[in-house]
This record gives C-alpha cells, structure tokens and sequence, in this order.
C-alpha cells in the first residue's frame, strides 16, 4: 500500500512536471506555431539554477525566482534577437532554435563541464501522504502546479489578454488592425512559455541526472504530449501528459527504460497517423 | 549548370589525390569525413531539395554500421560479405519508407512533426544499442572489426571509400535532374499544388528519405572497418545533430557543400578541439548564423568563385519531339453532388448542396461572397471533407478521397490564387502538368519525360506565346502570366473535368478577354467539361450556356443565364445589380 501511494505520488507529480514542459511547448508552438526545438535546454536551464541555488548555499526554493529570471531573460533574447524575424515562417524557426538549442547547451557546457551534476535530494521536511512518506516540498509544489493550471485556464477563459491572445492566433493582420500589439503580445507568449519550461526544470532537477544534454528528452516527451494531447486545450495537455507519462512508467517497470520509450514512440506515430489533430482537438 | 557539374568533378578529382599530395594518414582521417559527408548528401537530398529535414540520420548510418561489422566479424565467404552488404544498405532505406511514408501521409508539408520523430527515432535507436548487449556488444560497441577483405585499413581503405563517395554522389545527382528529383523541388515549394496533379507528394517525400537512408546506411557500412569499432554513439542524437552542423555550413542545397563542411568542420575540430575551450560554441553559433543569413553555405562561395570562370559550354535548347497522347476516353462528364454538407466548427458552409453536372462544356458558379462556391471545389478535390453527403464522379464515390486520388480519377483544379511551382522554370511547371497522371514510378529515374510533349501544348503555346520562353523561372512572371500559366498547366492534364476558380482574377479587361478565347478554345478543343467560378457577368455570359447561383452553402438557381436573370430569387439576392 505505501509503494503504491508513493509511485502513485511520484506519478503524479511527474505527470504535472510534464505538463508543465509542455505547456510551454503547447504556447510556444500551439499559439506562435513555432517548434521551440531549443524548450528542453530552459528545462536544463531550470535544473542548473536548482545546481547553481545549491552551490551558493540558499535555500531549494530560491531556485524558482532564479530560473525564471534566467529563462526570462535568455528567452527575451531569443525572441528578440532570432525568433521574432522568424514568425510564420516554421521551418526556419525549426532551424534556427535547432541551433540556438545546440549553442546553449555548448555554453552550459563550456561553463558547468560536460559530466552529471546531481542536486542534493535530502531536503528537510516530510509529510505522510496515504501512508507513504513523502517531502513536503513536492507536496507543495504539487498543489502549487494544480492551483496554477486552474487559474490559467480561468484566465485565459476570461481576461483580456486572453481574447487579444486568441484574436491574435486566428488572425494577425486583423488583430494588428484592430490595435492589438502583436509584437509585444507574441513576445509575452514567448518568454512565458520558456519560463514555464524553466519551472518545471527547478521541479525536476532533484529527480534526474543533471546534464547539458538532458533537455533532447523534455522535448520529446513534451511533443509527444502535444502529438496525443492535441494542441489547444488544456484538458488535451493533462490527458497527453498522463498517457505518455503512465504508459513510460508502466511499461519501463515491466520491461526496461528503453520499451517505455519505445512504447511512447509507437503511440505517438500511431496517434499522429490515427488521430493527427490529438484526442482533444481544437475545433 | 555546365561549370558546376566540373567543379563537382575537379573537387572530386582532388580527393582521389589527397593521399599523394599528403600522406596516408591524413587520407584515413578524411576517409572518415567523407564518410560523415555522405550521410550529409543525403540530408542534402531531403533538405536542400525536398524541404523536410531529418535529424536522426545517425540511426541508419549506425544501423548500416552494426549489420555491415556483424558480417565482417563472422568472416563466412564474400557472398555473405555481399549480403550484409546489401542488407547494411536497404534496412535503414525500409526502416525510413515505413516511417517516412506514415508521417507524411498525415501531415502536410515541411512541419516540425517528421524532424521530431526522427529525432525519436536516433534516441531510441540509441538506447537499443546500448541495451542489447548481445548484439550489439552494448555499451563498449562492437569490438574486434576485422578490415574489408583485400584492403588495408590505413592505406587502401581510402580508395574504397573515395569510389564509395563518387557512386553516392552519382546516384543523388542524376536522381535529383530525373523527374523525381524535379518533383521534390516542387513539394518543397507547393505540396498541395502538386497533389492536384495527382501525384502523391507522401510516397515521392518517404522514397526520397529512404534514399537518404540507404546512403547513410552504405558509409556506416564502411565505418566499421575504417574505425574497427562500432560504438552507441553511432546511431546516437550527438552524431546526427553534428552531421545536420556540417550539412548547414557546407551548403545543403548543394551536391558536394555537406563533403567540403564535413571535411572543414571535422579537421578543424580535431586541431582546436583540445586547445580551444569555446569551439563547440563557435561551430554551434557558425551554424545559427549560416542557417538565418546564408543557407548556401561554404559551396555557394565555391560556386560564386567558379562563375568567373569561362563556361563550359551552355546546354543547348530543349527538345520536346516525344509525342504523347493524353487524351483520355473522354465520355461525358457525370458530377452529382447529393445533400452535401460542410461544417466547420460553428459555421454551417455547405447545406444540403445539390446539383448535377452531365454535359460537356462550360459551367459557371456565381453568387455572392460566403456563398460556398469555393468550398464546394473543396470538398470537391479532397481539401476538405464533407461533414455529410454523397459526391460522386462517373459514377464512384469521391467524399473523403485524398486529393492526388481524386485528381486521378480525372478532375483537375486551378486555385483561385495562381499558384504555381515559382522557383523551378516554365518548361518544367509544364513538365509537371505534362507528367500528371502518367508518370509512373519508374518513369520518374528516366530522363525521357523531360521531351514529352502533346498537341495541346503545341496549341497553347499559340495561345500564350510567353510559354515557349521556358527557362524563365515561373516567379519571375508578371502575376497575369502566372495565371495564365496556372490555368495552362491545369488544362495540360487534359482532365475530363477542369474546376476553374476565378480565372480572370487580377487580369486587365484585354487579358480577361484572351483568357475567355482561350478557354473556349481549349475546352473545344479537348471536349472536356469545365466549371468556372467566377464574379464577372460578363465572362459567365460570354461563355456558358449553363450557371449554378449558390446561396448560404446551397444551390439557389440553376439553367440558363435568360432563365437566371428573370428569378426572382437569385434578383432578391443580387439587388438587381448586374455584378
């Protein structure tokens, strides 16, 4: 019962950590349409803050401030500099982040070295969740990822940014027309979907080996999520996530890590050849 | 294109000298970069010409290299060396069709989906090497390769793989001038144009990828003697990624830019990897700047240099004196469409839209703005789907067909936008309307179709005389050419059924009425059906007995123009205007 509650645990909480990656992808490419092959290295970005909080002797959480600045602000540069040249032109926004994924990992390289950095697990603090015992920091988070999706789904039901967002998805030149600053708006979309990669980064360095090159999987797993999940609606993002999520975990404890992957890999060809709009499509 | 084919050559040429100008060690380094630069030949071929870009080619030339190296090491004769041979080569080419072929079908165009799945692919393909130790020897690689029987590793091993790399470079040249390679050029730039001449861009893209595979399969078959060893990181996501670096800044529209980046990049690497700490950076920012700013890369510097030099002789004019009858049993045209319905999202577009088109000659379309005029072509050619309804086309069932089907079955179609393929020339915009439907597979490796001609060109090019100028790339026309040309190519297929949208639009009123001859004439000519959609009264008087009104996605009134003018209905919807 105790291993049950706690994989489930651990489950959920990786489950919600892979939203949120592809929550970032889903914004960056659902909404700008493009492929930000670059969003795994802002989760490596994430993770080396958590490494970087550590080393300096502050507390874990202070790593979340620290990565969104730093995501923030690499983003902001990347729009700025490259992307924002690039917009409704996918293939050399492919191409581009492509590079501009391999320059920052090569930076982060050249700074951290190439080996595996990992991040102190034993934080103090624990709760006893279901009779499993479980730190009391990712119960936190947790809670703080669900109270978060809510809101956004509220918000982006509701606010104005929201309509100004979806004005500018479906027609740009009529948004412009009408006084909506794209620029500015796309921009926004930009950074905020890095950060949310960079969020997710700081939830799962303690989990995972810390690497330059550790960013290619959150990638992938999060276009998978987005290839099942279908682009545009968040209850799409939570089902992807929990399918490719729970099918990787099942499948790698029956067999091995390598026929989880593969499993993933053979559901999101199938899905793109059975269901290319995803199980929750948009119109 | 004379001076380029000898620089190629001269390039060539070079390499088969490299070690008697050097020494043979740095022959058998640069083998290794050839062998790296082929596989980049092959991203060339998808990427440079087809549009879609691969970023897991390490995975087949890993593949090619474990198959060839396991038939290496059992040492059973030189038939069986043949066969791993062949199978190091067609493996990876399968492995590539199947994916390929079920990701293109879904998915238009160059989108990130294929270059993610790839990616996937070198990642898992990675993990497997690794994990199945008793194959693959696992994480410490395959060890113990012995040498390619009758070479020796360090001195004549170069040679093989120098002949290795003039066959691929050979192969992806005389493929790229054969149709097929043409036809991927056209993908690249309209993919659903071309699907409207009924040719299957997803089979065209996976064989294209498939080629690319079997490439790289064929230098990783050649790695494993060279290096002796074949480690994970040979299928892995580190070499791919390198292989795409060299492909960008040696120039991948090119034949031999990804050889010249692999060979630049690899030696410059293996002199300042050590001793400077900021390379990888460097490369990684030469590569973003190069894929912005120049995607011709280090071989259009070559090539620019090249041009100063006196031609080699200009390629003499074509000839087109291979007649071909396109003509095809031409019974009159049946089109009913039964309660068809189209629904997109909350907008209601078609209702219950029925008509039937049984005579020869021109129809026309009109009614106002949203009417569904264009949206029934759609449904029509398999852009959309029809939510409910019955279409049939003499007498078999189009809904839901996908457009190249459709397009087979005899129906052409000329978008509203003149949409042409802009970079490739005139002749071979004709080329492809010439090719639809009767180029078949094999007929897209053979160098025959480029002189097809028929008598129906012959006619247009009395027509529009701006046609037999035909190397002039297609985007350099004026817009009213690129129309005309447009509906040419459309009525070059000599489809039983030509759907027209909006022929005269951004045509000047002497044009509009060159284009109405022409359309008579053609029509005439080949006794084909055609339906036009059109807003001028005075084009759909001029040429058709018989007009369709649409109204909120429905069939409002349909006969004859005097019958048309005096409904009441189609008045109420019109206003009483004349247009």
């Amino acid at each position: 019962m105790e291993l049950v509650a706690l994989q489930g645990l651990n489950f959920v909480y990786i489950s919600l950590t892979l939203a949120l990656v592809a929550l970032g992808l889903a914004v960056v490419f659902g909404l700008l349409g493009v492929m930000n092959m670059a969003h795994g290295e802002f989760v490596m970005l994430g993770a080396y803050s958590v490494l970087v909080v550590q080393n300096a002797g502050l507390p874990f959480l202070a790593a979340l401030p620290l990565a969104l600045a730093v995501c923030a602000a690499v983003g902001w540069l990347l729009e700025f500099f490259v992307i924002r040249h690039l917009y409704r032109r996918p293939f050399d926004t492919l191409l581009a982040t492509w590079g501009l994924a391999i320059l920052m990992r090569e930076i982060v390289e050249a700074v951290f070295g190439r080996d595996y950095k990992s991040v102190n697990q034993s934080l103090p603090g624990t709760v006893e969740v279901l009779g499993a015992v479980y730190p009391a920091y990712r119960v936190v988070l947790m809670a703080l990822m669900v109270a978060f999706f809510a809101g956004l789904f509220l918000w982006y039901r509701r606010s104005n940014t929201g309509a100004r967002i979806k004005a500018m998805v479906s027609n740009p030149a009529l948004a412009t027309a009408v006084g909506v600053n794209t620029a500015v708006l796309a921009r926004g979309a930009f950074i905020f979907g890095v950060c949310m990669a960079g969020l997710a980064g700081v939830a799962l360095a303690p989990l995972v080996r810390v690497e330059p090159y550790m960013g290619i999987d959150y990638l992938l797993s999060s276009f998978f999520i987005l290839v099942v999940g279908g682009l545009g609606s968040l209850a799409g993002l939570l089902v992807g996530s929990t399918v490719i999520g729970g099918s990787d975990a099942i499948v790698s404890a029956i067999t091995s890590k390598t026929g989880g992957y593969m499993t993933v890999l053979i559901i999101s060809i199938l899905f793109l050849w059975l269901r290319p709009n995803g199980i929750v499509s948009r119109d | 294109m004379a001076s380029s084919r000898a620089i190629n050559v001269l390039f060539l040429i070079g390499l088969l000298l490299v070690p008697f100008l050097w020494d043979s060690f740095v022959a058998y380094q640069l083998g290794l970069f050839l062998l790296y630069g082929m596989v980049g030949q092959g991203i060339g071929l998808c990427w440079g010409r087809a549009g879609f870009l691969p970023l897991g080619q390490a995975l087949f030339f890993g593949v090619g290299a474990y198959v060839f190296g396991s038939a290496l090491k059992l040492e059973a004769g030189s038939l069986f060396l043949i066969a791993g041979l062949l199978a190091a080569i067609l493996l990876p080419a399968l492995i590539a069709f199947v994916v390929g072929f079920l990701v293109f079908i879904r998915q238009i165009g160059s989108g990130p989906y294929f270059s993610l799945i790839t990616l996937a692919l070198t990642m898992l393909g990675f993990q497997l090497a690794n994990s199945m130790d008793w194959l693959t020897g696992g994480f410490n690689g395959m060890t113990g390769i012995p040498a390619l029987p009758g070479t020796d590793t360090y001195e004549t091993l170069y040679y093989v793989i120098w002949a290795a790399l003039v066959l691929v470079s050979g192969v992806l040249a005389y493929v790229g001038t054969a149709p097929f390679g043409q036809l991927l050029g056209a993908t690249a730039q309209n993919e659903e144009r071309l699907q409207y001449f009924g040719f299957n861009t997803a089979l065209l893209k996976a064989i294209a990828f498939a080629i690319s595979a079997a490439v790289a399969g064929l230098a990783g078959a050649l790695f494993a003697p060279h290096q002796g060893i074949v480690t994970p990181q040979s299928v892995g996501f580190l070499l791919s990624a390198e292989i795409v670096v060299w492909t960008a800044v040696g120039g991948r529209a090119s034949l031999m830019g990804p050889v010249l980046g692999a060979i630049l990049i690899g030696f410059m690497a293996s002199e300042l990897r050590d001793s400077f700490q900021y390379w990888e950076v460097l490369i990684a920012l030469v590569f973003v700047i190069v894929v912005i700013r120049f995607p011709g890369g280090l071989w259009s510097l070559v090539e620019g240099l090249a041009h100063r030099l006196p031609s080699f002789g200009a390629k003499g004019a074509r000839r087109r004196d291979i007649e071909t009858d396109k003509s095809r049993a031409n019974g009159p045209v049946r089109l009913a469409f039964e309660d068809v319905e189209l629904v997109l999202g909350p907008v209601r577009i078609l209702d219950k839209l029925s008509f039937r088109i049984e005579t020869p000659g021109v129809h026309s379309i009109i009614g106002p703005n949203g009417a569904g005029k264009t949206s029934a072509f759609n449904v029509l050619t398999g852009r959309l789907k029809p939510t409910a309804g019955r279409i049939e086309y003499s007498g078999a069932p189009v809904g839901g067909l996908s457009r190249h089907r459709i397009a087979r079955m005899g129906i052409a179609r000329k978008l509203q936008i003149p949409s042409v393929f802009p970079d490739l020339s005139v002749d071979r915009n004709v080329d492809i309307a010439l090719w639809a439907g009767d180029l078949t597979l094999t007929k897209m490796f053979t160098l025959r179709p480029f002189r097809w001609s028929t008598p129906l060109l012959n006619e247009m090019y009395d027509i529009f005389p701006f046609l037999e100028d035909g190397r002039q790339p297609a985007g350099s026309l004026s817009l009213g050419q690129r129309q005309k040309l447009d509906f040419a190519m459309t009525c070059l297929t000599q489809s039983p059924l030509l759907l027209l949208d909006e022929p005269c639009a951004g045509l000047s009123s002497s044009e509009t009425g060159e284009m109405i001859d022409a359309i008579e004439r053609i029509v005439g000519t080949t006794g084909s059906t055609a339906i036009i959609i059109e807003h001028d009264m005075q084009v759909v008087e001029r040429l058709s007995n018989h007009v369709l009104v649409l109204n909120q996605g429905a069939l409002l009134a349909n006969g004859a123009m005097e019958e048309i003018r005096s409904d009441p209905a189609v008045q109420a919807v019109y206003g009483g205007g004349s247009k």
